[in-house]
């Protein structure tokens, strides 16, 4: 039963199979032959054992369907005439095959009904040339040695027993070809073609794949051996493996080509005897006709075999012409083979080899045979078709990223002086950046023309143009996208760059040129801002100076500043974070042209140092090399702080780059002056017609990403886009103004430079919103003026013997002794409008008497001459030059009048205290006597430590330093007493308001102004919860104040509950039901 | 709670609202305008105080709606008192004065028995130039020196003249703490 059940599934399996393979037409005699069973072919005759059908399936269909499928209809094609034909034949019973033939063709004419015995004979006949053919072209069976195929000489195919010659195998190939002429009455015939295909799809699958396995699998085992005998070698180079590897691989290919040539040179000689056959028997006007046949099935039976061979190729191998092709390809295409392993050397860029590189050449001409080989060999199908253009992909993307990374200057520098104002939007007017034209020279002269060469030769019909001129068209296109990339991906370091990195730039404004390629550079430069600068690493400076440079570059790369305007809001919102951006941007804009002087000769020097130092890569993207360009100094602190971009840069980087970013000893955005003051960024003013300008040659269209109310701009503009980036113009208005306070109430020396900056900014912001610093320098003009008007009188009326000094004329010196200092001391005073100022806080403390004396005469000469008009003193402000004369020298300090307060303490002590006690005084003693604020005292007695002039006895207690010696306590000799000698006190007077509150030592401004925030804020809880609603919850207060508070309303909820809850605290609030209520009093 | 504030660190008021103005534009642009100009004198108010006169905005964030607070002076029949009111902002103000009532209950010749009160820069004589405290601040003077020549609440002035004493108990048994609403 068991064994009944196999040969039933077996049945089925086979019927399964035969469903799908259609395997009975391949068959040389069909089987329902009632009367001889036809035996398989070949074997009764003693010729070379065949391999039976059904395994030829099994091979075959495993590994090349489409054969099969070919083969298949190709069969329902002749034998379906022959047999119906056949039904129709007469009868002959001869035996031999000539007689068959001859009766045949000559009762070939009269149809007669058939009988079975001619059926019999026919069938017999057509069987006997069937083997008389097969024997002939039968492969051989047993092919084990690799070389078994190569010596296989035709004539070995021939059976030594076969009895048929030539011209018996052509006749009775004839008549198999024929046989429903010759022999009408075999029912079971087949085509000899299909045959033969067959066997080789059997053949192939039996003998040569098992050896191009084998081919595959010696090498991998030798590489395998290589490798693992490396790890073990210390020192071996790793060039020595790589080129190991390509030779093997290379070793695979060519033997696996070798292989395949025997294979199919031995079916092509069975294909070429039938061939033969075909066009010889036929004559006449028939045979033109068998001959194109024949071709047709020739070409058909290639097709088939490369198809197999194709498919048939295992991924090893596929994989070793991987490697050898890219290997030949990087040669000729000039690019240096990149290693997987880690290199421990850069490798050469590549560029385009030279004509006469014998390298290349060489590299060239291996190519073109080894592609015709895998050609003839069929393994130039669709598999290394995908794979040719996938290793030119690669090619392509590592050319460029090879040739032109980190390449931002140009070559050449007749293409570097190209307008930068020309905007070249399309590809053709691109001829200015030169690695634009050098690549696409690649393309058109390497790239393409060794994919043309490549694919000539693979494709079976040379004459059709494989790559035409659009073609290289795309292939540009391709390559200045991949440029793009490249160039979007470093655009970052670009910027840092800036303007040695011009080239880049102009490669980027060429190849941008789509609007997904523009969202691309904004959306990639903005996350490369967000990881690379906007983080607490960095300081404002940097930040803002990295701005400058980001507004200069996306200036030169889109002048329609649209790419920038999708930039900038990330770095805005970042910037809204830093408090001291807007100070730094003033404080730069007011740099004072030495200070700009200054740095120039720091970068100068900077440069020096690097050259030599053996840095001359740093020469070159230094700035103020060109000082007739001011604007490029905008680079200088960036130099250090690029981030290894071109190899250059990093070989020569060195120990300077370690020292971290170079940043300009003054830390001040100097660059913003030496912009403010550039004759071209002035000259904006020009008028504001650009759009019926007609006669602008470089007139563009706005770009498609614009916004609605897009305007065009004119200029780069750099102030004005980082002044909009830092806020409203107010806020920045009120900065400058604070800063131009300090600088006004600083330094006695003139204002040109504040001046020029507010002229520069006037232009910017109209006069109305400057009024303020208008006032302000007028005030302080007025101020001199009226000091000299002041003293005159003082001269004539009180002070006969006061020395007029001149403004910025020397210091009087006086012993100390001498009781009448006060009267060659030169005061001065500024007088400021207290509306115009900012606020200004008075510090309240006593100075000393001389200079309170001569304040008061101040004072009454003001109020003389400025009738109905009162003096608030500042002191704190004044600023003082004091020289000491000590027992061994004279120390001349510009302090202020804080400080000088505080040491003319001391003075008044060794007058009153005898000679030989020390001068010393506690914190707390000064304290008393000067009504000071204690950390200012604190401050100034530091100030005095440090230059030297006082020293501390004990904590709290100070004593005056007579001789710079350590101890003192040596020194007995006290005649010359430590002297205040001269003050030159500026103190300025406003009518400042004085703030109740009690003043927070420690941090003296801001708490000041903050005690006074938040005495207004009270004001407003008070006048809400009186007026507005007697209780309210936390909310509505919070929104309310938010709501009605012209400034803003900085506090978050949590900061406003901790305010009242002070309050309740004091006293002042209570909470009834969760809501605030003012306490009735 | 609709009520927008127009962001107002621009520029100067003065300067916008000449330039609304001289572009002829009123309705919404105005109302905005008297806005400002009510933000920026209750910043006075806040920075600088009158003593015994105080005024917010309406709880409800109405700008154009404010209440006030006036103690009543001292050596007056109103002293000790406070009293309070309601001010309703048209919508070109400054250019036309509030409409300012008692709502706390007054005995006054000038006040009548609904708090509307007979003043005379609140009708003819008011000007752009008078702000919420000078207002206040008249109105304070106001219950000190009533004018009795044209008086709203005729007994009172009367009594004020003949009869303090009986003014003053009619000022306290009118007096009543209203409560916010």
């Amino acid at each position: 039963m068991p064994a009944a059940v196999a040969s039933h599934w077996r049945n089925r399996r086979r019927r399964i199979f035969q469903s799908v393979f259609q395997t009975e037409v391949s068959l040389p005699t069909p089987h329902s032959t009632p009367s001889v069973p036809f035996s398989e072919q070949g074997q009764p005759f003693g010729g070379p054992a065949v391999v039976s059908h059904e395994h030829n399936h099994h091979g075959t269909a495993t590994t090349s369907a489409a054969f099969f499928s070919q083969a298949a209809t190709q069969e329902h094609f002749d034998p379906l005439q022959g047999r119906v034909r056949a039904a129709h034949a007469p009868t002959t019973s001869s035996l031999t095959l000539s007689t068959i033939l001859a009766q045949s063709q000559s009762q070939f004419e009269e149809p007669l009904f058939p009988s079975l015995a001619t059926a019999a004979d026919d069938q017999i006949a057509y069987d006997r040339a069937w083997h008389v053919v097969t024997a002939r072209i039968a492969l051989p069976a047993s092919a084990t040695a690799d070389d078994s195929f190569g010596t296989l000489a035709p004539d070995s195919q021939q059976s030594p027993r076969a009895f048929s010659s030539d011209a018996e195998f052509y006749q009775a190939l004839d008549s198999l070809n024929h046989a429903n002429r010759v022999l009408p009455r075999a029912t079971h015939t087949d085509d000899i073609v299909s045959w033969h295909a067959q066997q080789v799809r059997a053949h192939f699958a039996q003998h040569v794949i098992p050896l191009l396995s084998g081919c595959v699998d010696e090498n991998e085992d030798r590489l395998g051996a290589d490798i693992h005998g490396d790890a073990e070698k210390v020192g071996d180079a790793d060039w020595e493996k790589k080129r190991d590897r390509y030779e093997s691989h290379m070793v695979t290919v060519m033997s696996s080509i070798r292989t395949l040539e025997a294979a199919l040179r031995l079916y092509f000689y069975g294909l070429g005897m039938l061939m033969r056959g075909f066009s010889r028997a036929t004559d006449g006007n028939s045979a033109d006709r068998a001959k194109t046949d024949a071709e047709i099935l020739a070409t058909r039976f290639r097709r088939d075999i490369h198809a197999l061979v194709g498919i048939s190729a295992s991924d090893q191998l596929m994989n070793s012409v991987r490697v050898v092709l890219v290997r030949l390809i990087s040669h000729v295409l000039g690019i240096p083979p990149v290693y997987d392993g880690e290199a421990t050397s850069r490798p050469p860029r590549p560029e385009p080899p030279s004509q006469d590189n014998i390298k290349q050449l060489a590299a060239r001409q291996r190519l073109h045979e080894l592609v015709e080989q895998l050609y003839n060999v069929g393994l130039a199908g669709e598999r290394f078709q995908i794979l040719f253009a996938e290793i030119m992909d690669g090619m392509m993307s590592n050319f460029v990223k090879g040739a032109y990374a980190g390449v931002w200057a140009s070559p050449g520098s007749t293409a570097f002086s190209a307008t930068p104002n020309t905007i070249t939007l399309t590809a053709a007017s691109s001829s200015s950046s030169p690695c634009i034209v050098s690549l696409s020279d690649w393309v058109e002269n390497h790239f393409a023309r060794l994919g043309f060469e490549v694919l000539s030769r693979i494709s079976p019909n040379p004459p059709s143009p494989v790559v035409t001129l659009s073609d290289v068209k795309t292939y540009q296109s391709l390559a200045l996208g991949r440029l793009a990339a490249l160039r979007i991906g470093e655009l970052f370091d670009i910027v840092l760059a800036w303007p040695a990195s011009r080239g880049a730039l102009d490669d980027l404004r060429a190849t941008i040129t789509t609007s997904a390629r523009r969202m691309q550079l904004t959306s990639s430069f903005t996350r490369a801002l967000q990881t690379k600068l906007l983080h607490p690493g960095c300081s404002t400076l940097e930040i803002l100076q990295t701005y400058i440079a980001i507004i200069r570059t996306f200036h030169a790369l889109d002048h329609s500043k649209v790419l920038l305007g999708h930039v900038e809001p990330t770095l805005q919102l970042y910037l809204c974070q830093r408090e001291d951006a807007i100070r730094i941007v003033v404080t730069g804009l007011l740099a004072s042209p030495d200070e700009v002087r200054a740095m120039r000769k720091v970068a100068g020097t900077a440069n020096w140092t690097r050259e030599n130092g053996g840095q001359r890569d740093a020469i070159v993207r230094a700035p103020f090399i060109t000082p007739t360009i001011p604007g490029r100094s905008a680079t200088a602190p960036s130099t250090g702080r690029r981030r290894g971009s071109t190899p250059e840069a990093n070989l020569k980087k060195g120990p300077a780059a370690s020292t971290g970013p170079y940043i300009p000893s003054s830390s001040n955005l100097v660059e913003l002056a030496l912009l403010l003051n550039d004759p071209a960024n002035s000259r904006r003013a020009a008028p504001d017609d650009e759009d019926l300008d007609w006669n602008d040659m470089n007139w563009v269209p706005d770009p498609v990403d614009a916004g609605a109310n897009y305007k065009r701009p004119k200029s780069e503009d750099v102030i004005g886009t980082l002044i909009s980036a830092l806020g409203s113009e107010d806020v920045f208005i009120k900065e400058f103004t604070s800063i131009l306070a300090e600088r006004l109430l600083g330094d006695p020396a003139r204002f040109e430079q504040e001046l020029r900056v507010l002229d520069l900014l006037k232009r910017r912001f109209g006069e109305a919103a400057l009024q303020s610093c208008d006032v302000m320098i007028k005030d302080v003009q007025d101020s001199s003026r009226l000091d000299a008007a002041i003293r005159r009188t003082g001269h004539q009326n009180k002070l006969e013997r006061q020395v007029l000094v001149t403004p910025a004329g020397p210091t009087a010196r006086q012993k100390g002794e001498q009781n009448a200092s006060q009267k060659e001391t030169q005061y001065q005073a500024r007088i400021l409008s207290r509306l115009f100022w900012p606020a200004l806080d008075r510090e309240h403390f006593l100075l000393p008497p001389p200079i309170l004396e001569q304040q008061k005469q101040y004072e009454q000469g003001y109020e003389s001459l400025k009738s109905h008009r009162k003096l608030t003193w500042l002191n704190q402000l004044g600023q003082t030059r004091v020289e000491l004369e000590l027992s061994d020298r004279t120390v001349t300090v510009d302090c202020s009048t804080v400080e000088a307060t505080v040491i003319y303490a001391f003075q008044d002590d060794a007058d009153s205290s005898g000679s030989d006690s020390l001068i010393r005084r506690s914190e707390d003693e000064l304290y008393n006597q000067l009504q000071m604020d204690e950390d200012l005292i604190a401050a100034a007695l530091s100030f005095w430590t440090s230059k030297g002039v006082l020293y501390r006895v004990q904590p709290g207690v100070y004593a005056v330093a007579e001789t710079l010696a350590a101890a003192p306590e040596d020194n007995p000799n006290d005649s010359t007493a430590s002297a205040i000698a001269t003050e030159e006190g500026s103190t300025e007077g406003t009518v400042a308001e004085e703030s109740s509150e009690p003043r927070k030592p420690a941090k003296l401004t801001v708490g000041a102004k903050e005690q006074e925030r938040r005495a207004m804020y009270w004001q407003y809880i008070r006048g809400m919860l009186t007026n507005a609603s007697v209780s309210m919850p936390l909310g509505q207060m919070a929104m309310m104040m938010k709501m009605l508070i012209t400034d803003g309303f900085p506090w978050s909820n949590e900061e406003l509950q901790e305010f009242l809850g002070e309050k309740i605290v004091a006293g002042d609030l209570e909470i009834v039901g969760g809501k605030y209520k003012l306490v009735k009093k | 709670m609709s009520f927008s504030i127009e962001d107002s660190q621009n520029s100067a008021p003065g300067s916008i609202s000449v330039n609304k103005l001289g572009a002829g534009r009123k309705g919404p642009d105005a109302g905005q305008n008297a806005a400002k100009r009510l933000q920026t004198e209750l910043m006075q108010l806040m920075t600088s105080p009158a003593p015994g006169v105080s005024a917010f905005p309406s709880a409800d964030g109405n700008l154009l709606s404010w209440r006030a607070t006036i103690e009543g002076p001292d050596d007056t029949p109103y002293a000790g008192l406070t009293f309070k009111l309601s001010f309703e902002f048209p919508s070109n103000y400054p250019y036309a004065p509030p409409t300012v009532l008692f709502r706390t209950p007054i005995y006054h010749p000038n006040v009548d028995f609904s708090g509307r009160i007979c003043l005379d820069i609140l009708k003819d004589k008011w000007t752009a130039a008078y702000n919420i405290q000078t207002v206040l601040l008249s109105l304070q003077s106001l219950l000190g020196e009533p004018n009795n020549a044209s008086p709203l609440n005729g007994e009172a002035a009367e009594l004020w003249d003949k009869d303090p004493a009986l003014f003053k108990t009619k000022v306290t048994d009118r007096h009543r703490d209203v409560e916010d609403e």
